[in-house]
């Protein structure tokens, strides 16, 4: 079935609700969601795979463990980034003052994907940031310009030890700035592959015009999800409605 | 100077020249600590920049045309009709379904589902496949899926007596009574119309960036509900001619433009306004950006055309108030309050007109006078009806009225400094005794029936653990006294310190820094509160709209009209003026 992007949205929202996420974070969680699918990253399947831990577990956010003027890190505690990417974007970003950049890493944390969201957004307010991490067996590395409002995705063969849960973001005023202060945190391997974003604007695009295809598996998961915010109907509860 | 504007009130004294004259530089814009009470805004009226009038000027001044391809209805008035829109910039198709409705299930809550037309406004023409598709899926509303070539989804339910006796009168070969007419208003009422994306419908982005023909906020909402106005006379007249063949008349264009849409509005657009500020705010600004311009243009005096296009207009509302029928004893005693108010206004422009016209700054002494000595609502009909006399300043400000709605922390502001944007910016939520019961006497939840907002009381009603987080002045209470809390324990430390201690703050941290940028932010008012009055929440909303004839039902309900008066399609093209606001009965030449 199709869905329009304001509908799942909603839908997003209020399952994240369900599942005890707070205002705040189920706004973000279902802008990430919204975003890694209508930019082909597989939004779905991604939330597929988070929900069998959202469900099972109370919603749990990152802890601060380390930190000096420019430097952090977070322990994730297990939990995914759509519950604590947000708080690590802004903490990076709160750190950088004008002519130096920061980093922060981010350990023993889940879907780490949806990361690129929260860095579109926090691109356009003028910050730039590189973020990477190991999946599987290559590394993704994501870059996006201050100002710009689409990233540019790209895996590389690993070089070096990653831990496979972690996450390390870097954000400065600009790319060049950063490149040139973590040049050697920055190295990677051989490229693999590049997602530029002009596909993204044309996935995008697509879901626009179309409509975003959904499993209905999925939708009814969700619609499970939102019906735990509802309240039971009752001739009272109608009273309290209005209308005629 | 300024004679008694009011036969027993006092004066409009010429001290307030000064005064006026020292404040007004540039734009005045009225502060947020007036504008955003919620009495006040629940007290507005539809102004040029209301969505309804917008898209009339458009229509009217693009000549769009509109012809029925398909107009299959049966002797009943039950069948399809298809309108082909050919507006300036595209092409669209209006799809209609008329259903045989039992009495018993003619309903107009939102939890209804059945109804006497179905309608989706589409891109595009409609062939033969996508006309079943919505056959199928239409009549259904919420129970159905739309696609992405769907723009809005709609439905209404037919006021039967008037309806009826419409139909019975023009058979016989009789105009109907107008006092008839007026008593209701309009033929059918619409009880919904979805866009936004619902239900698998376009998405408002998209609407937005391919649809320059309805690219402002609810223009394609708005004119779903105008083509419905125009289907309630078109199956009138025919099923008039249907059953009087040789003795049926058409109904007079008057009538017809007198004739509206009835609506009735209740919570279900409350959390709207409170979910969108920054749109809200946006709104807001425009109308008040226009009043102000309106007061600037009085700078020099005002012309004396100008002077009696006020004092028609203000004879014309004291004649539409007079004509609304509500059995609301508020709506009832405030109609009768602004009436009386607006008659002294029209003596006193009867009188001062010659000195009014060299003042400077007239407008300002108005305003200041009605603001002091006039209820909240005739202000706020006075500041419309000024807003009026100024079209060609006033009228760009319609492009300027959407919003992109998008809340975000500014993680490295201090947490000092967020304490004292609060105690700036959201005073009013900080002077809320939240330890009186009734201060936390109510709170708003999503029924399972179609996930209808509904407002139910603390520890009577079931669902408060669902609660819905619309209570902004309370949550802007707690977060400021954890601040404080964090700020004397860690004092230094930024927001983004502050969210990872305190994460289930974030969402009204973005919000208070979000708002904090702009002119007008939040609505100031505690909307948990034992007496909360939603009402004028809706009234807010649907006066941006461009309604008229608010007849309050109950504190969470309201009945209104909306296109009454508006130009009809044959209109069209034609230089008619855009003065339809305040709609009052016509006078036929037979009558």
């Amino acid at each position: 079935m199709k869905v329009s992007k304001n509908e799942l949205m909603a839908s997003l929202k209020k399952a994240f609700e369900g599942l005890g996420f707070r205002p705040g974070d189920y706004q973000d969680a279902a802008d990430m969601v919204v975003w890694l699918e209508t930019h082909g990253f597989d939004g779905f399947e991604r939330l597929r795979a988070a929900l069998t831990y959202l469900n099972a577990t109370k919603p749990i956010h990152a802890e601060l463990v380390q930190e000096d003027a420019h430097n952090a890190v977070l322990d994730g505690r297990g939990t995914s980034i759509l519950l604590c990417g947000s708080e690590a974007v802004d903490l990076v970003r709160s750190q950088v003052m004008l002519g130096s950049c920061a980093a922060l890493e981010l350990f023993d944390c889940y879907n780490r994907t949806f990361i690129l969201q929260r860095l579109v957004k926090a691109a356009q307010r003028n910050y730039a940031f590189i973020a990477y991490w190991r999946q599987l067996d290559y590394c993704v590395k994501v870059s996006i310009e201050a100002g710009a409002t689409l990233p540019e995705y790209q895996t590389f063969t690993i070089t070096e030890v990653l831990e496979p849960q972690s996450l390390r973001i870097f954000c400065g005023n600009n790319l060049e700035s950063i490149e040139k202060q973590y040049a050697l945190q920055l190295q990677f391997g051989t490229l693999l592959e590049t997602y530029t974003g002009e596909e993204m604007m044309v996935c995008y695009q697509d879901s626009l015009e179309g409509g975003i295809e959904i499993d209905e598996a999925l939708w009814r998961t969700l619609d499970d999800l939102v019906a735990r915010v509802l309240v039971q109907s009752t001739d009272r509860s109608r009273a309290g409605a209005g209308g005629s | 100077m300024h004679k008694d504007p009011h036969s027993t009130n006092a004066s409009l004294d010429s001290s307030l020249d000064s005064s006026v004259e020292t404040t007004v530089r540039l734009l005045p814009l009225r502060p947020a600590s007036q504008v955003m009470q919620l009495e006040r805004l629940g007290s507005f009226h539809q102004s040029r920049l209301s969505f309804m009038r917008t898209l009339v000027r458009r229509m009217v001044a693009e000549n769009w045309q509109i012809t029925s391809p398909i107009f299959d209805l049966d002797d009943e008035g039950y069948g399809t009709v298809v309108y082909q829109v050919e507006a300036k910039f595209g092409t669209f198709s209006y799809v209609l379904f008329s259903h045989y409705l039992d009495p018993e299930n003619r309903n107009d809550r939102v939890i209804a589902n059945q109804w006497d037309l179905t309608m989706a406004l589409c891109e595009g023409t409609v062939d033969a496949e996508q006309l079943e598709f919505l056959r199928t899926n239409v009549p259904k509303q919420e129970a159905g899926r739309m696609d992405s070539r769907v723009l809005v989804l709609s439905r209404a339910n037919r006021s039967v007596r008037t309806f009826e006796y419409v139909v019975n009168e023009l058979t016989l070969g009789r105009q109907p009574n107008v006092d008839v007419i007026a008593e209701v208003g309009y033929l059918y009422r619409t009880t919904a119309a979805y866009g936004s994306g619902k239900l698998g419908m376009a998405d408002w982005e998209k609407v937005r960036t391919k649809h320059r023909d309805f690219a402002r906020p609810f223009a394609a909402e708005m004119f779903t509900c105008y083509m419905l106005r125009h289907f309630s006379m078109q199956q009138a007249d025919f099923l008039a001619a249907q059953r009087g063949p040789t003795t049926a008349v058409k109904l007079h264009p008057e009538l017809k433009r007198y004739l509206g849409i009835g609506n009735s509005t209740g919570l279900g657009m409350a959390p709207f306004l409170i979910n969108h500020p920054l749109l809200i705010n946006q709104w807001i600004e425009m109308r008040e950006t226009a009043l102000a311009t309106a007061v600037v243009a009085s700078e020099v005096g005002v012309d004396k055309e100008t002077m009696a296009r006020l004092d028609m207009a203000t004879e014309r509302v004291i004649q539409h108030l007079g004509e609304i029928i509500t059995a609301d004893e508020r709506q009832k005693n405030s109609n009768v309050v602004v009436r009386e108010e607006l008659q002294a206004l029209h003596l006193w422009l009867q009188q001062q007109a010659a000195d009014l016209a060299i003042t400077h700054y007239v407008w300002a002494d108005l305003i200041q006078y009605a603001e002091q000595h006039w209820h909240v609502e005739t202000q706020e009909v006075i500041n419309t009806m000024l807003i009026e006399l100024y079209p060609d300043l006033v009228d760009g400000l319609e492009e300027q009225m959407g919003a992109e709605e998008s809340q975000q922390v500014t993680p490295e502001m201090s947490v000092s400094e967020l304490l004292e944007i609060i105690e700036d910016k959201y005073d009013w939520a900080l002077a809320i005794d939240f330890s009186k019961h009734e201060s936390m006497g109510a709170f708003w939840y999503r029924s399972e029936e179609k996930m209808e907002p509904r407002l139910g009381q603390t520890n009577i009603d079931m669902g408060m653990e669902k609660e819905m987080p619309l209570g902004i002045g309370r949550l802007v209470r707690e977060c400021y006294d954890c601040l404080r809390d964090y700020n004397s324990t860690s004092p230094s430390q930024n927001v983004a310190h502050f969210i990872l201690k305190n994460p289930t703050f974030s969402g009204i941290v973005a919000r208070m820094q979000t708002m904090a940028q702009s002119r007008y932010g939040d609505i100031r008012e505690n909307l948990v509160h034992s007496d909360v009055l939603p009402i004028y929440l809706l009234r807010c909303k649907l006066s941006f709209f461009g309604v008229s004839k608010f007849d309050p039902r109950s504190r969470l309900w309201v009945r209104n009209t909306m296109f009454q008066g508006a130009p009809l399609i044959s209109d069209f093209g034609c230089a008619i003026a855009d003065d339809w606001q305040f709609p009052i009965k016509p006078v036929l030449p037979t009558q």
